[in-house]
């Protein structure tokens, strides 16, 4: 159905702060993740004044290249007064068959190097990837010590500090349309999940859908519906709602056909959010990449989850598009739409 | 190309195989005749075409509505019109399509349990059966089942065919949006 252009929308009267939520940034796996090690053969500086012309020798043979993070020389601080510096010879692998300790001569056999203040090599493990998270430099550095570039805006998200309140109250009220779509299709005999497109440049709501899979069409996914009525809104869809008042679009007031970009192709959610009661799958969360949509907010996690779940579909490199997602908005609420299932 | 593949009960022989795989290239070609994306897309069941699809993006300004997705809801119109259960169907159904299936039409495969799909190029930027992420295959929560896949069929042609086609959408286009444009398959 047609939503009116200039229809308020109904104020929900909803108990404010009855369960607490925060909104919680889904980062990419490489952000997410642990961090990885690998093994390096390092030595220690007996004579500290021999410490920066080593550095230079040795970087000049097994420059560290690939791995500009790692700091070359650590401090051992106070707890072995016998050397106090520690520096990384080489990568312990390749040509060094890996885990067998060598020599200084079998691991500068060429005569380059000369020796003089260092100690006997051993092995030891070194962060393989540059930390990008503050959570992911405190476990580097307590490897071995590394150069950390810090994202304000993550490091912002992770403290839950990105929105401001006068936001997070609209994040809350377009999931509070979401969740009484899913209300509106459970009463339908539909998986309670719903979905809303807003435009945040205006802040209007473009499409409020929920999910059609056991009415229109299988694939009709809250996120697929939604999606799709964003495009009956600029005069195209695929599928007809008419059987379901819970999925309502706005008329695109500049007109049916504005929706292509500069190169002439319909990416009609670039610039767009979208929020989902729930986590979406691989199909919805790839079919978002390909919508070109700006964020996603969602409220539940879900065991098919193709964001924080699994794949981070959102956030490959190998994909021409990203998106930022945001997960944890009115989360209980959300997770209790589930209960709502309308035995069959 | 291998001499039989299992697809469910039934079972697949290779002329067979090719016979539609040279129906798909065929539609691909018209396609690309027509200005339209050269993706050519056949539903197999019992011997006979139940649902054909073409990209459908422009026409719908819905970036979803890739070729699989449209031979899928036409299988849905087939089983209504002959009263015949659409999962009971698809479990028996053959997928033909020039192109490796992206992630979202992989995911979407899976769901209606589809046991097999035939295609011709890789899928290099989007591909779902192992290009960019090995979706027909992967252990899945709650997304259908794995599906088992036959790539390579005249390959050659279809890749050629997909650069005539971003040649001939933008000739003087700068390399940003020729990139832009490949997201349609
Ligand atoms: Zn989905
Ligand atoms: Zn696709």
């Amino acid at each position: 159905m047609l939503m009116e252009p200039d229809c308020k929308r109904q104020k929900t009267e909803e108990p404010r702060g009855a369960s607490p939520w925060q909104v919680v940034p889904v980062l990419s796996e490489r952000e997410s993740q642990g961090v990885t090690l690998m093994p390096v053969y390092a030595a220690p500086v007996l004579d500290k004044k021999e410490a920066s012309r080593l550095v230079k020798e040795v970087s000049a043979i097994y420059p560290l290249g690939d791995y500009p993070h790692l700091k070359r020389v650590r401090a051992r601080g106070s707890v072995d007064s016998s050397h106090p510096l520690e520096m990384i010879l080489c990568r312990a692998s390749g040509r060094h068959q890996q885990g067998a300790l060598r020599t200084l001569s079998e691991l500068f056999p060429s005569g380059q190097l000369d020796p003089s203040g260092l100690g006997t090599p051993f092995l030891t493990q070194v962060p393989v990837y540059p930390p990008l998270t503050r959570r992911q430099y405190e476990e580097a550095a307590s490897h071995w010590p590394v150069s950390f570039h810090e994202n304000k805006r993550i490091t912002q998200a992770l403290s839950g500090c990105l929105f401001t309140p006068s936001e997070k109250t609209a994040l809350q009220s377009h999931m509070e349309l979401a969740i009484q779509a899913a209300q509106r299709g459970a009463r339908q005999g539909m998986k309670p999940v719903g979905a809303v497109v807003v435009d945040p440049a205006t802040g209007r709501v473009l499409a409020v859908g929920h999910d059609c899979r056991d009415g229109i069409n299988p694939l009709l996914h809250a996120a697929m519906v939604c999606i799709d009525l964003v495009a009956c809104g600029q005069g195209g869809g695929a599928y007809r709602y008419q059987d379901y008042p819970g999925c309502s679009f706005l008329l695109s007031a500049n007109g049916l056909d504005q929706s292509s970009g500069a190169d002439g192709l319909p990416y009609i959610c670039t610039g767009y959010d979208m929020y989902l009661t729930r986590e979406p799958c691989v199909m919805c969360a790839m079919a978002l990449v390909h919508s070109r949509i700006e964020r996603v907010f969602y409220g539940a996690p879900s065991p098919h989850g193709a964001l924080a779940t699994k794949y981070h579909i959102h956030s490959r490199k190998d994909l021409n598009h990203r998106y930022e997602v945001y997960r944890g908005i009115l989360e209980d609420r959300c997770c209790d739409l589930a209960h709502l299932s309308v035995p069959k | 190309m291998e001499a039989a593949a299992a697809a469910g009960e039934r079972v697949v022989f290779a002329e067979e195989t090719e016979a539609w795989m040279d129906r798909a290239i065929d539609m691909a070609k018209e396609a690309l005749g027509n200005g339209e994306v050269p993706v050519g897309c056949l539903m197999v069941y019992n011997n006979e075409i139940i649902g054909k699809g073409k990209n459908e993006v422009n026409e719908t300004k819905n970036a979803t509505r890739h070729a699989e997705m449209v031979a899928i809801d036409e299988v849905i119109d087939w089983c209504h019109q002959h009263k015949k259960d659409p999962e009971e169907v698809f479990r028996h159904t053959v997928l033909y399509v020039t192109v490796e299936p992206c992630i979202m039409c992989a995911a979407a495969l899976r769901m209606m349990k589809i046991p097999l799909v035939v295609y011709g190029c890789q899928n290099e930027r989007f591909g779902g059966c192992g290009s960019v992420l090995n979706i027909s295959s992967a252990t899945l929560t709650d997304t259908g089942e794995p599906f088992q896949c036959i790539p390579g069929y005249r390959s050659e042609e279809a890749v050629e065919m997909l650069k005539t086609f971003y040649r001939q959408e933008n000739p003087n286009a700068p390399k940003s949006k020729v990139r832009k444009k490949e997201c349609v398959i």
